[in-house]
């Protein structure tokens, strides 16, 4: 498919017929639509690396170095995965029900180096203790290794044990952001407290559309096709790695009062009361 | 946390940033490793987990190595 299609296909997946939309435009010509997005997702990821890189040129304070070694390996490894899944390295077939599914198992290797580093600038902005840190990074990878085992299972019923399991860590994961980080952060400057709150609020949203989307997604139940779930997993992913690393970057709590571009909006507000 | 010139720049550990240096090779590695494993044979599932657990000790890794990034003051 050499041209860009948007249209409807009956899709048969699990025997449930729906209706799914494929978008998207075959770069490579070899009959994947989705690889548009997927050449997106590395460009945007390799931006947000290199964005990140010239920024955290030359910083010298302690606790700024850790931030950015960490944030730049976010959308840098992300780009790695996503490079993989354009040109149909990271990608395999996975036989469900007597049907093949394409799986592109990269993301998977993506979200589990990812993910656990993105709880790690969390905690780090919290100040709690390494075995708290030992505890949440745990729950993360339990989180995303279920969820591999989900996508290589042949059966439906294994498919959504799996994702509930995996479902469940990430719910874990959330409520031990919203609740015991939280309650560190009460300990730190109003800067902080903000960039913190900030950055949970998007990983609560953007994480809980994750096994949304794959549970409709090809996937799980089907009734969105290929094109619009790589779409959708591609806006997802870059909003939770180079979003997230952008706000962290530029806060106050890491740059300093000096240096700062603008003010923090919950700090403001701290500062009023 | 400010970047203040009165401050001393604290000293990084070389053995930190040789650690992640190689926990991100590794991470690398573990993501374009199952299609050049298919050669010497193995099935998916071996590849695969191989994989993921090569991701798993690249971020646990980097992880350690970063909170070890610097010198502790003596």
């Amino acid at each position: 498919m050499a041209s860009i299609s948007i249209e409807y296909i009956l899709y048969e997946g699990m025997g449930m017929d729906p209706i799914a939309l494929q978008a998207g435009y075959d770069l490579l010509g070899d009959g994947r639509p989705e690889t548009l997005w997927l050449g997106i997702g590395t460009l945007l990821m390799l931006i947000g690396t290199f964005y990140f890189i010239a920024r955290g040129w030359g910083v010298t304070d302690k606790e700024a170095r850790e931030y950015y070694s960490i944030t730049i390996l976010i959308p840098g490894i992300a780009s790695a995965a996503y490079l993989s899944m354009f040109f149909g390295i990271g990608l395999t077939e996975v036989s469900v029900g007597g049907e093949m599914l394409d799986i592109y198992y990269a993301r998977y290797a993506d979200w589990l180096f990812t993910t656990p580093l993105l709880l790690l600038d969390l905690a780090l902005l919290a100040k709690v203790d390494r075995s708290t840190i030992g505890t949440l990074v745990g729950v993360d990878a339990l989180m995303i290794v279920t969820g591999l085992i989900g996508a290589l299972s042949h059966t439906p019923l294994a498919r959504y044990t799996w994702w509930l399991f995996s479902t469940i860590a990430m719910i874990v994961v959330l409520y031990f952001l919203a609740t015991s980080l939280r309650a560190a952060t009460k300990e730190r400057s109003a800067d902080v407290q903000s960039t913190f709150n900030t950055l949970t609020a998007l990983v609560l949203v953007l994480w809980t559309a994750y096994p949304i989307l794959w549970i409709v997604g090809t996937e799980g139940a089907g009734v969105v096709g290929l094109g619009i779930e790589t779409l959708l997993f591609m806006a997802l992913d870059v909003t939770a790695k180079v979003g997230f690393g952008f706000i962290l970057l530029r806060s106050r709590a890491i740059l300093g009062e000096t240096e700062a571009p603008e003010p923090s909006a919950g700090a403001d507000a701290q500062a009023a009361d | 946390m400010t970047n203040t010139n009165t401050e001393q720049s604290p000293v990084l550990r070389t053995r930190s940033v040789v650690g992640i240096a190689v926990c991100v090779v590794t991470a690398f590695v573990g993501i374009f490793l199952i299609p050049t494993l298919q050669e010497p044979g193995g099935g998916f599932n071996v590849r695969f987990w191989t994989m993921a657990a090569l991701e798993l000790l690249a971020m646990v890794g980097v992880v350690y190595f970063v909170l070890n990034l610097h010198e502790e003051p003596r």
